[in-house]
């Protein structure tokens, strides 16, 4: 079970989202827009966020931009669930990797049961990640020293 | 889809997209509603997968249809990449599956043999062949003697690979889609042997074909009688 910040602007498919991710046993919070994400984000700590790049006001990329600027949301994973369709995606790819992005769903070729099974996916790879990583530290640090 | 006429076309075509991507919305809000309530276990799964399966059906049409025009509008940034035939018409049998279920359409895919890769537009060439697959599982019932029976198949021919999709029914032929092509700014029922409705994936595969430089031509597949695209070989992708 996991903490998962879902940034979805229409309220029937985030409802749809919502039930699907809780039912697989997460603790979902949805956001609307970047701004409320932000804000909600430094309440919960989310464990890992599932982004539109298409939001009011402010685009997904701006939030993610935002976001990955402070030091301990570098590194949190973030699965972009998006309407962009990947002919248009291709263009900016470079950018979304600067931005520490490892995985594109296409919205409507990506079913509940895929969402839920990319979810988890997401979360294993970043537990697998992380010993290996506080591994390294030590390590470093031992070097240093 | 043709610009050929000033400007206007290419303001409808535009505003036309801009109705695309707002449907794909509705569809997927129907779409993934259905799903859910199967998730829930609802107590009339078949109904909900019904919808799902009509709503993603849809949304893949709309989808596709924004597609043709954006690679219409944008043919210069066209990504060209080397493309397996073979696991491009598994994909495309995969997302048609549940569609073919729905309407008692037995879909068979036929990939025997080695055919190695095209350079194509993957995305668009299985975007085509979905299409086509589509207009031709809702069509095929509603012929006279239907033969439910559709096969996604590639085979060598001397221009090329051939991908397409093949039934037994004797109506489609290159003269048939000479005919639709003709009808089908003037006609409600274009496709006059072949569909009942407007048979509107067919002309979606071929503006997604011509945008990439490729034809949608009648073929024959062993017995079958079908619609398809050559893609030419290339004798170096060959060596890879």
């Amino acid at each position: 079970m996991a903490r998962i910040l879902l940034i979805e602007p229409d309220y029937i498919l985030a409802r749809s989202y919502y039930e699907a991710l809780s039912q697989a046993g997460h603790q979902v919070i949805p956001a609307a827009g970047a701004q409320t994400a932000l804000l909600v984000a430094d309440d919960i700590k989310p464990e890992l966020i599932i982004l539109e790049l298409q939001l009011v006001e402010h685009s997904g990329v701006e939030f993610l931009y935002e976001f990955r600027s402070y030091p301990d949301w570098q590194r949190l994973p973030v699965i972009l669930h998006t309407q962009v369709p990947p002919a248009e995606f291709n263009q900016s790819r470079q950018l979304l990797k600067q931005l520490n992005i490892q995985t594109y769903l296409y919205k409507p070729q990506t079913t509940l049961r895929a969402l839920v099974a990319a979810v988890d996916r997401q979360l294993a790879v970043d537990q697998t990640d992380q010993p290996q990583a506080a591994g390294r530290r030590q390590k470093q640090r031992m070097t240093a020293a | 889809m043709g610009e050929g006429s000033g400007e206007q076309p290419i303001l409808s075509q535009a505003l036309l997209l801009s109705v695309a991507e707002e449907l794909k919305l509705p569809l997927l809000q129907i779409a993934r509603r259905a799903e859910q309530t199967q998730l829930a276990g609802a107590p009339d799964l078949t109904a909900a997968a019904d919808i799902r399966t009509t709503a993603e059906a849809a949304l893949r049409l709309v989808d596709n249809y924004a597609l043709a025009v954006r690679l219409q509008l944008e043919s210069a940034e066209l990504l060209i990449e080397p493309v397996s035939v073979s696991s491009v018409l598994y994909d495309a049998g995969q997302q048609l599956d549940g569609y073919a279920k729905n309407y008692g359409v037995e879909l068979e895919l036929h990939i025997a043999g080695r055919y190695g890769t095209v350079m194509a537009h993957r995305h668009g060439l299985e975007a085509a062949l979905v299409s086509l697959g589509s207009a031709l599982i809702e069509a095929l019932p509603a012929q006279e003697s239907p033969q439910l029976k559709l096969q996604l198949a590639t085979h060598r021919s001397r221009y090329g690979i051939v991908a397409g999709l093949y039934s037994p029914t004797p109506a489609l032929t290159a003269a048939a889609l000479r005919r639709g092509r003709r009808l089908q700014r003037h006609s409600r029922q274009p496709l006059l042997e072949l569909s009942h409705a407007s048979g509107a994936g067919v002309f979606v595969a071929d503006a997604i074909l011509q945008a990439m430089h490729l034809r949608l031509g009648a073929s024959r597949h062993h017995r079958l009688y079908g619609l398809g695209t050559v893609l030419p070989s290339n004798n170096q992708l060959q060596l890879v």
